[in-house]
Parts: C-alpha cells; structure tokens; sequence
C-alpha cells in the first residue's frame, strides 16, 4: 500500500467515525436537535417572515435605501425569497458557528492521550486530513437538512418544486461548504495547539481579530497593501452576498488556497506536537 | 542477529531538566525485556520517544530497522501507552474495530480481531460497553487488549499491570509469558517479581541514564543461591556456612534472607552441601533459590 493510498485511506476511516459520531452517539443527537431548533427558530421568525417582506412591493427600493448599491439588489434574483433569506444569514452565521462547532478536531484527543493510540496505527497527517473531513462531511448534513427545511418553506409558498429552486440550493450548499472549508481548517490548526476546545475557539477569536487589527494598522500606514485584506478567510464573503447562480464558484480558489495552507500547517503543528 | 530496537546516545531535554542522557541500547528479536527505574527516572520519556510521541533532542532510535514513528512500523509496533484513554462516545468493541481497520484489517476481520483480543484479557462480555463504564482494571485491559490486535512483533508496555488486581495481573503476565519468543516485549514496571519472571534483559535507568543492563543467561553463569530461612538466625548460619568447600562471600538481603555466593568448580554441589549444613545443625528453612532474585541483582549493584 503505498503512502497517499494509506493516508487516504485512514482519512476516509477518521471521516466515517465522524459521520458515525453525529448520527449514532447521544452527543452528536443531542447536536442534531440543537441544530434543529436553531434553525426551527430562523425559519419560524425570520425566514419566512422576510420572504414575506422580500416578496412584497417597494422592499427593494427600501433595501436601497438601507444597503445602498452593493449590488445587493442581485437578492431578488433568486428563485424564491426563503432561498435569499437564508443564503445571507448562512454566509454570515455560519462561519462563526463553524469555529464553535468544529473547535474539538483533536483537543479531547490530545487531553485524553486517545492520539497515542491512533498515532501508532496512522500517520498525524491522515488523523489531521481525516477529522477535516469528518468535520466537513458533518457540516454539510447539517446544511443539507437546514436547506432541505428552507426549500419546504419555499416549495409551501411557490406551490411546487421547480428546477430552478433545486439548482439554486445546490448552488448555495456547494457555496457554504466551500466558505467553511478555510475556518474548518483553521480550527484543525488551533486544536492541534491546544487540549481544550474552549481555548481552541478562543485562540481562534483572539487571533483573527489581532490579524485583524495588525492588518488594517498597517494598510492605514500602507495603503497600497489593502489587497491584503482580500486574503483572510471568509474575505470572500462579502463578495458573495450580493451575487448567484454558478458564477458564485469564481471565487471558490480562495477558500481551497487558505484550506491547503492551514491543512499543511495544522499536520506539521501536530507532528511537532508531544502526544 | 537483527536488533529489533536499536538506541544510540540518545539524549532528551524538556527546558533545563535533563530527562534522559547519553542511553544506547539494543534489543534482538525474541527479548523480553525490563525497563526498571525510580520515578523520573525517564522510563514513559524513553517509552515516548520509542512509539515515535516524541522526537528525540540527540541521538537516533530504529524499530524493525526504521525510524520510531514510521509508518512502516504501523501493525507491528504496539503499545499501552502510559494513561491513554479510550473515546468515551464509543464502545469499547467499536474502537478497537477502528484500531483494527487502520491496521489494515477488513470490517469483518476487525470485528473477528477485536473478539480475540477481548478474549484474551477476559473482556469480551464488555464489547459494546463505553469505556466510561468500566473500572479502572477493566480500562486497563481493554488498553492492553488494543496492543495485541494484529500481529504486532514489538509490544511495548507501561506498568501493564499496575492498577490490575492480582487475578488479572496474573492473567497478563501469563498472555506476556505465552507470546513471548514470537513477539518481542519492552515492558517497564515496578514490580520487580513480575519482570523477574518475565523478563530476559533488564535495562536500569537512573537519572535519564542506564545503569545497568544485563542478560539472564549471563546471569546464571555467576553463582549464587539466595536462602531464606525461618527464623531470624542468619549470623550463625551464616558462620556455619561459611566453612562449605567453594564458600565464597555471604550478604543478608533482607532480615531472614542470605545471599551465597560460591565457587562451582570447587563444590558442584554447593545446595546440597548448604542443605546438609542446615539440617545437620536443626536450622529450618522456608526456601533456597538458585541465583538472585532481580532485586537483589540491581540493588546491590547500584
């Protein structure tokens, strides 16, 4: 079995157990029904109540009004409001819940010395390159059922199922999950830092904003530097917000260029580590 | 002989604490081999550094001929890691089904796998149990369970029966016993018993270096009897036995127990001589052991 065969391997093996986490341990349903409630509670009161609004006459002039021209007005362009709604609340919420919820790639691991058993069967890149993925693949259950709730809304209010609100949901699963993939990343980095997941997600917080800080600091000194700016995870965002439809994926090699680079670092933080 | 751990002038430092310092050593296929030592002597550091948790600050370390923590050496280098504890969300069966898969097993060879290796520390009934369920004994085993899953040719152990009650601590030193010759062991412990009966090498660290290192079969060549006797009259036994043909020095290892030491090629039969003194003057004993216990073996030399 040569090396990438075996890491691959070994990383479909860690990605499973994840999967097996969420759906078959009281933790990972007890996550399950949080996510439910969350998203129960954005449907329930502000979905659906903003599609209304959306829908009516004479929202867009006051979202003009509000937002200016960002472009923003693209939003009405999606093939049902619900789809709208959600794609602006999930580009900007998500990533936040994304460090929470993905802080404990390894800390518990590395606290319990669980790693030192894992570490004598599979190499630290496969453990780094498998929870990633279990991480990514548990993020993207989680965003199908809030998506498939949201196209229900939808489908309720339209009346039927349309191609174009199977595509349009496509478009924004494949989205979401690429404006994670850097912040999930991340997170592998801190946990192999660290041996608690709170002080994972606080690293991570502390970190991002004296990035942050330093950066505009420096820009303000600099100015030619703003394009720096762009480089931060997430930076895409913004960018996204306004746009739709497959052209969204033109900014897809951001994320992937941040994801590889802070996979790497996050496999040599832990092959440094002590276990 | 293939060595089948080799250490060079291996050296580790954690901030100013010298952990270890200065430590070669090999080990050949087949050894059973005792890692003894006080407290922070660098026993779990040495053990670290061995299943690659650890680099080391000098020096190099081959397993199988590859470098610790290679990934040549997954499936047949294992061991119970010092306090590793199991996932909690799972059962004790499903985990070491995982271990068994990224060892290369299929699902149903893993499941198969884990079966046997429960087995053979009494744990099977224990299988889809959560590790948060056991007793801290049975935790242990299941640890230990982990290290034999495959065909590992190196186990390496830390205080494999420390915290076990002394039924199971049997049981694990009979599974070391019966596994030994196919599989080679490194097993670092207290109990000095335990490894005088396991155990075919000894390496003693003291102060992150090794103090000793010596063979059994180079042991029975030196010739001693250790004699315990029952009651509290070594001074005049130890007079009467110092007039035997071949007698060489005597040592009071303990209160009632005496260290002989003789001269085989003057007296063969130094035991029975010993024997015959001991019943000719009514003295009673409890035992007579050739050779010294381990004990005695590296504490008076040390």
């Amino acid at each position: 079995m040569t090396h990438s065969f075996s890491v691959l391997n070994h990383s479909r093996l860690y990605a499973g157990v994840e999967l097996r986490r969420l759906w078959l341990t009281r933790r990972g349903l007890m996550t399950l029904a949080a996510t439910a409630v969350i998203w129960f509670l954005l449907l329930r009161y502000a979905i659906a109540p903003a599609s209304d609004v959306v829908a009516a006459d004479g929202f867009q002039q006051f979202f003009r009004d509000i937002f200016g021209n960002f472009g923003l007005t693209q939003l009405f362009a999606w093939p049902a409001p619900e789809l709208a709604i959600y794609w602006i609340i999930s580009l900007l919420l998500l990533p936040l819940f994304c460090l929470f919820f993905t802080a404990n790639q390894l800390c518990s691991d590395l606290q319990r010395g669980t790693l030192r058993f894992l570490a004598l069967r599979s190499s630290r890149a496969s453990i780094v390159l498998g929870r990633f993925a279990g991480q990514m693949l548990v993020q993207g259950c989680l965003i199908l059922l809030s998506l498939a709730a949201t196209l229900s809304l939808a489908v309720w209010r339209e009346g039927g199922l349309t191609m174009a609100l199977l595509t349009a949901s496509l478009v924004i699963a494949v989205n979401l999950l690429l404006v994670l993939l850097p912040f999930t990343a991340l997170m592998s980095c801190f946990s192999a830092l660290v041996r608690s997941s709170r002080l994972a997600v606080s690293l991570a917080i502390v970190s991002m904003g004296l990035v942050f800080a330093l950066l505009s600091w420096f820009i303000f000194y600099f100015p030619d530097f703003f394009f720096l700016l762009g480089y931060l995870p997430g930076s895409q965002v913004i960018q996204l917000l306004p746009l739709q439809g497959w052209i969204t994926l033109q900014h897809a090699w951001l994320p992937l260029v941040q994801t590889a680079l802070l996979l790497s670092l996050a496999t040599l933080l832990l092959k440094r580590k002590m276990l | 002989m293939s060595h089948i751990i080799e250490c060079q002038d291996l050296a580790k430092r954690f901030g100013s604490k010298t952990v270890l310092q200065q430590l070669s050593f090999s080990l050949d296929q087949g050894d059973v081999a005792a890692l003894i030592g006080p407290n922070g002597a660098g026993k779990t550091t040495l053990f670290s550094i061995l299943c690659g948790y650890l680099p080391p600050d000098h020096g190099s370390v081959r397993l199988l001929g590859h470098k610790a923590g290679s990934s040549r050496l997954f499936g047949k280098v294992a061991a119970l890691p010092q306090d590793a504890q199991f996932d909690p969300a799972f059962s004790i069966g499903e985990q070491l089904d995982f271990y068994g898969r990224l060892q290369g097993l299929s699902a149903r060879a893993a499941h198969e796998e884990t079966k046997r290796v429960l087995a053979l520390v009494e744990l099977s009934a224990e299988r889809k149990h959560k590790a948060g369920a056991l007793s801290h004994g049975m935790r242990k085993r299941a640890a230990i369970a982990q290290a034999f899953i495959g065909t590992p040719e190196l186990v390496l152990l830390d205080e494999p029966t420390a915290g076990l009650d002394p039924v199971n601590a049997l049981q694990i030193r009979k599974l070391i016993s019966s596994l030994s010759g196919e599989v080679s062991f490194l097993i670092s412990s207290h109990n000095i018993f335990e490894l005088e009966q396991l155990c075919n090498k000894v390496l003693y660290l003291q102060q992150g270096q090794l103090k000793t290192q010596s063979h059994a079969v180079a042991d029975q060549q030196q010739h001693y009897l250790t004699l315990q006797l029952e009651q509290d009259n070594a001074d005049a036994v130890s007079q009467a036995l110092s007039q035997l043909e071949g007698f060489i020095s005597v040592r009071a290892a303990q209160k009632k127990e005496l260290v002989l030491c003789y001269n085989p090629q003057l007296c063969q039969d130094f035991d029975l001589a010993v024997l015959q003194c001991l019943a000719a003057n009514g003295w009673r004993y409890r035992n007579l052991t050739k050779g010294q216990t381990l004990e005695q073996k590296l504490f008076s030399v040390v």
